[in-house]
C-alpha cells in the first residue's frame, strides 16, 4: 500500500494546525484542573503508606488510616483521579483540534468533569471506610462502578461525536488510540468491576488479571500514547516521522494486548497452557513497543538540541524512555526462570511506577504544560519552576525505581534459598523502603512544584495577558 | 487494511473490537471450559460456615490481601516456605479455591504467603499478633489492629477464616494442626 493520502487530505505525517473554530476549552479546563488537586492530595497518601514500611507503627491505632484502606486509595486516587481525568482533559482539548471542529458537546463534558469529581471523591471516603470491593484496581464499591460506566459513556459520546463530524477524512493517529481506549475500556471496565462477581476462585481472578492488565495495556496505554503522538511533534514543531510506522504500532497492540493478563499468575495454581499463551504473547508485546519507540526517537532526529529548554519535550522523551524500559521489563518479568526471582517482590511496585508515573504521568504532564498556558491565553508561570519540577520527578522517580529493582531482585534471590527466615527477608528491605520514602519525598517537590506552576499560570494569568 | 482503519471510522471500530474479542474469549472465556479444574472442589474442601465468612469480609476490608499472597507456586522455595516443622507444603491447585470470592491469591508478598496458615498458630498467638505484630515477630511491619483485637466477634470471625486457609489438602501428618 503506498503511503499516500487523497486530494484534499493534508500530508500523513504531519499534525494538524490550530483549526478555525474557536474552542472554549471549559471541559478540559475542569478535568486539568481537578486532577492536578488530585495529584497532590494523593501523593500526600502515597507518602503516608511509604513512610509506613519505615515506621509500622505511625498512625497504627486509626482503622481508617491503615495500610490496607490507605493502599487503595492510592491506587486508585494515582489511577482514576489523577492520571485518567488528566489524559480525558487532554483528549477534550486535543480531538476537536485534530478533527478541524468544534466539541460535540461542552455542556455534556462539564457534566462529564462534575460526575467524576463525584466519583473519586465517593472513592475516597468508601475506601478509607474499608468498603473495598476485594479485587486489584477494581476496589471501588458497586454504586461507583456504575457511575463510572455512566460518565465514560458520557465521555464516548462526546469524543465520538466530535470524530463523526471532522472535517478533515483522514484520522491521525492519536485520534485511532482514543478510540481504542474508548472502545477497550467499554468491554475491559465491565469485565473486572462486575463480570468478576459472576465467577469465583481460579476463573474469577483469571477475569481479575485480564482486567488489571488491560487496565494499564487497552486503557492507560493508548490514551497515553496518543497524546504523546500528538505533543511530541507540536511541542518539537517537527513532522512525525512515520506515519506507517505508527499504524502498525497501534495494530500490533490491538491485537497482541488482551492476551497476557495469566501472566500475572506465573507459578500459581493456573493451568500451565494458559501460562504459556500469556508468557508467549507477553513477548510479543515488543513489536508494538519497538514501533512506537522507533518512531519517537526517529521524530527527534536533528531536533536533540530543543530537550534542553523545552520542559513538555523533556518529559516526553524521558517518558518515551521510561516506557522502552517497562516495556522490555514487562516480557522478561514473564519468563518463567525471570519471574521466578522478581514475582511478588519490591521489583514489581518499582515496574508499575515506572509505567504509570514515569511514562503516562509524564505524558500527561508534557500536556498540562504545554496546553494549560494556551487554553488560558497565557504564559506559563516559570519555566525555571517547569524545569525544577522535571528534575525533580526525574530524580526522584529514578531513585524510586532503581532501589526497588535492586531491593527486589535481592529480596527474591533471599526467598529463594528457603534457610533464610522470611523476617529475615524483611529486615534487610528495611534501607531499601527508607531509601523509596526519600525518593517519594523529591516526587512529591516534583508534583508541588508543578502543581503551583499551573495554580500560578491559571489565577495569575492577568500578569501576563497581552 | 491499514488504510482503510486511516479514513474509515466505522472500519476502525470494527477491527479494534474484532481483535479486542478474539483475544478477550480466548484467554477468559475458554479456559475455564476447557480445564474443569477450575470450578470442581477439591475432595476435602469445606464450604465457608457464616463465621468464616464474616472473618473473609473482614480479611478484604483490611486490605491484608495487599501485602499477603494465598498461593504455593510450583516452586521448591514455595513448599518450603509454605511447610511447617519439617514437612514441605503440597503446591495449591484451582480446585482448593472453588468457593473463594472476592479470590484473595495477592500480587505482593510483604509478609509471608499465608496460603497453608491454617492450624500453624494457635488462637491465643493471633490475639497477641494482632494486636502488636511485633510482640510476637520482632522486625515485622505489619501494621497493628487494635480495632478488631477490641471487638471479640470480629476477631474470633477472623481467626476462624484464617485458620481455614490451605485446609483443603490434609498435609500435615497426625492432623497435627494448632486450634
Amino acid at each position: 500500500m503506498p503511503e499516500t493520502s487523497g486530494a484534499g487530505v493534508r500530508p500523513t505525517n504531519a499534525v494538524p494546525d490550530t483549526a478555525p473554530p474557536v474552542h472554549t476549552d471549559t471541559t478540559a479546563k475542569w478535568f486539568l484542573i481537578s486532577s492536578i488537586s488530585y495529584f497532590f492530595i494523593v501523593g500526600i497518601i502515597a507518602l503516608t503508606i511509604a513512610a509506613k514500611f519505615c515506621w509500622p507503627e505511625l498512625l497504627g491505632t486509626v482503622p481508617y488510616l491503615t495500610y490496607g484502606r490507605l493502599r487503595p486509595l492510592h491506587v486508585n486516587g494515582m489511577l482514576f483521579g489523577w492520571l485518567l481525568a488528566c489524559d480525558m482533559g487532554l483528549t477534550y482539548y486535543i480531538v476537536p483540534r485534530l478533527c478541524g471542529v468544534k466539541l460535540f458537546s461542552e455542556k455534556l463534558g462539564v457534566a462529564t468533569a462534575v460526575l467524576w469529581n463525584v466519583i473519586v471523591l465517593g472513592a475516597v471516603v468508601s475506601l478509607m471506610a474499608g468498603w473495598n470491593h476485594g479485587f486489584e484496581y477494581a476496589e471501588l464499591p458497586f454504586p461507583l462502578n456504575l457511575l463510572v460506566v455512566v460518565a465514560w459513556v458520557m465521555y464516548a459520546i462526546n469524543i465520538f461525536g466530535t470524530i463523526i463530524k471532522r472535517k478533515y477524512e483522514q484520522m491521525y493517529v492519536s485520534i485511532w488510540y482514543f478510540m481504542g481506549c474508548i472502545l477497550w475500556t467499554t468491554f475491559v471496565y465491565p469485565t473486572g468491576n462486575f463480570a468478576t462477581d459472576f465467577a469465583t476462585g481460579v476463573n474469577q481472578a483469571n477475569l481479575n488479571w485480564m482486567y488489571v492488565h488491560n487496565a494499564v495495556g487497552l486503557i492507560f496505554t493508548p490514551i497515553g500514547l496518543g497524546i504523546a503522538y500528538y505533543f511530541l511533534p507540536k511541542s518539537a514543531e517537527t513532522p512525525l516521522h512515520s506515519h506507517r510506522l505508527s499504524m502498525i504500532g497501534f495494530w500490533a497492540l490491538a491485537f497482541v494486548y488482551v492476551w497476557t493478563g495469566a501472566h500475572h499468575m506465573l507459578h500459581g495454581p493456573i493451568s500451565q497452557w494458559l501460562q504459556t499463551i500469556a508468557i508467549t504473547f507477553s513477548v510479543m508485546l515488543l513489536i508494538p513497543v519497538w514501533a512506537v519507540v522507533y518512531n519517537f526517537f526517529a521524530t527527534m532526529k536533528g531536533q536533540w538540541q530543543q530537550l534542553r529548554e523545552n520542559v513538555p519535550l523533556k518529559f516526553i522523551m524521558s517518558g518515551i524512555v521510561f516506557y522502552l524500559l517497562t516495556c522490555f521489563q514487562g516480557p522478561m518479568h514473564s519468563l518463567r526462570s525471570v519471574n521466578a526471582i522478581v514475582s511478588k517482590t519490591d521489583w514489581i511496585p518499582g515496574h508499575a511506577h515506572m509505567a504509570l508515573l514515569g511514562c503516562f504521568s509524564f505524558f500527561a504532564i508534557a500536556g498540562t504544560y504545554y496546553i494549560v498556558p494556551r487554553m488560558w491565553n497565557t504564559k506559563l508561570h516559570s519555566e525555571a519552576l517547569a524545569n525544577w519540577s522535571f528534575w525533580f520527578f526525574m530524580i526522584g522517580g529514578l531513585g524510586f525505581f532503581v532501589t526497588l529493582w535492586l531491593g527486589g531482585f535481592w529480596q527474591g534471590w533471599q526467598w529463594n534459598n528457603p534457610s533464610i527466615p522470611f523476617i529475615d527477608t524483611v529486615k534487610a528491605l528495611q534501607p531499601v523502603w527508607l531509601v523509596r520514602f526519600f525518593s517519594g519525598i523529591l516526587m512529591f517537590c516534583g508534583i508541588v512544584s508543578f502543581a503551583y506552576n499551573i495554580m500560578a499560570t491559571v489565577i495569575g494569568r492577568r500578569e501576563y495577558a497581552q | 487494511m491499514l488504510s482503510r482503519a486511516d479514513n474509515s471510522a466505522t472500519f476502525a471500530v470494527g477491527a479494534a473490537l474484532a481483535f479486542f474479542f478474539l483475544g478477550g474469549l480466548l484467554t477468559t472465556v475458554v479456559p475455564p471450559m476447557v480445564d474443569k479444574s477450575w470450578s470442581r472442589p477439591a475432595p476435602g474442601l469445606k464450604k465457608y460456615t457464616p463465621e468464616q465468612l464474616k472473618g473473609r469480609a473482614i480479611y478484604v476490608r483490611e486490605g491484608c490481601w495487599y501485602c499477603h499472597t494465598q498461593q504455593t507456586r510450583t516452586l521448591v522455595a514455595d513448599t518450603k516456605r509454605s511447610g511447617w516443622k519439617g514437612v514441605d507444603s503440597p503446591i495449591s491447585t484451582p480446585d482448593e479455591f472453588v468457593y473463594d470470592t472476592p479470590h484473595m491469591f495477592g500480587t505482593k508478598r510483604t509478609g509471608p504467603d499465608l496460603s497453608r496458615v491454617g492450624g500453624k498458630y494457635d488462637t491465643q498467638w493471633h490475639k497477641t499478633h494482632f494486636r502488636n505484630p511485633r510482640d510476637l515477630v520482632p522486625g515485622s511491619i505489619m501494621p497493628p489492629f487494635p480495632w478488631i483485637a477490641d471487638k471479640p466477634e470480629e476477631l474470633g470471625a477472623l481467626i476462624a477464616y484464617i485458620q481455614t486457609l490451605g485446609r483443603a489438602k490434609d498435609w500435615r501428618p497426625d492432623q497435627d494442626y494448632e486450634k
